[in-house]
């Protein structure tokens, strides 16, 4: 059975699909840029009524852990955030659409961080981003917000 | 005088122009020496980003530059091209004396290939030599 997105389910399943995909482990072996955090807009009509999102201990090609936090302020330690609303990250994890293209179309939007490290990494930036293709997710489910 | 970066009038529907603006920005920041190359740029280069039906304008003037949303004015150089080669183009090599593209590079040699194959179609860089090399320079991420 899949997993609510966002949900601390999907937040766990991310975090596996992360450490397996290959892609990732290759491209993402040089990053010591710190924590990524990916963020779903509040958006109250699909019941967040404040922004939520992952934030994601990545470091060389692994991702050593992740939070589930609700707020952007609860994201601050995070060096790099990735924002975007929820019927966007949707599309993201059913494969619709490239992460990569997403940003240079101000779908997907780096609010904190420096792009042009974002696109020395472009690889691994969407390989990351990419792996939550691979999470069982369950699109009918409501978002479940962080405890 | 600090280089400006400024956005056109109604640019910011263009995600793509502030993705441009973001960039150039950090890139002054990571590197202050990209600063004298931005201040020395005179003209327009219109970027035309055919899978994402985009085009931008970056219009050098006055020691900054003005980025808009679609063509504007009459661009000096045009680069068409699909949106994994503008990428790809910030990942240029390059050398470390004059700051130049350097040949030897793996993503410059993809580039020149891609150029050469017309899947990159830069018109108007021959007689705008230096223009395309500052702007390679200023928008390159490695260097």
């Amino acid at each position: 059975m899949g997993h609510p997105f966002p949900s601390r389910g999907w937040a766990d399943a991310f975090r596996d699909a992360v450490n397996q995909n290959e892609t990732y482990r290759k491209h993402g072996k040089p990053w010591t840029f710190g924590k990524v955090a990916m963020a779903v807009k509040a958006t109250p009509e699909r019941g967040i009524d404040d922004a939520m999102g992952f934030v994601l201990d990545v470091h060389q090609g692994e991702c050593r852990g992740i939070e589930y936090v609700k707020g952007l302020g609860a994201m601050d330690a995070a060096p790099f955030v990735i924002v975007a609303d929820y019927d966007r990250w949707l599309s993201v994890i059913r494969g619709e659409v490239d992460p990569i293209k997403a940003m240079m179309e101000g779908k997907l939007k780096l609010t904190k961080g420096a792009l042009p490290t974002m696109l020395r990494f472009v690889e691994s930036s969407r390989a990351l981003v990419n792996s939550a293709t691979a999470v069982d997710t369950d699109f009918d489910a409501a978002p479940q917000p962080p405890a | 005088m600090e280089p400006f970066v400024t956005l056109g009038p109604g640019a910011e529907r263009n995600g793509f122009t502030s993705m441009l603006a973001q960039l150039v920005r950090d890139n002054l920041t990571e590197r202050p020496g990209k600063k004298d190359t931005l201040r020395r740029m005179r003209g327009r280069v219109a970027l035309v980003i055919e899978d994402l039906q985009m085009v931008v304008t970056l219009h050098f003037h006055d020691g900054g530059v003005t980025i808009y949303d679609d063509f504007h004015g009459i661009p000096d150089t045009t680069v068409r091209t699909s949106s994994e080669w503008i990428t790809k183009m910030s990942l240029v090599e390059l050398e470390p004396r004059f700051g130049l593209p350097d040949p030897r590079g793996e993503v410059a040699r993809e580039v020149a290939k891609a150029s050469a194959d017309g899947a990159i179609q830069v018109t108007g860089a021959v007689a705008h030599l230096p223009l395309m090399l500052r702007m390679t320079k200023l928008l390159s991420v490695v260097g």
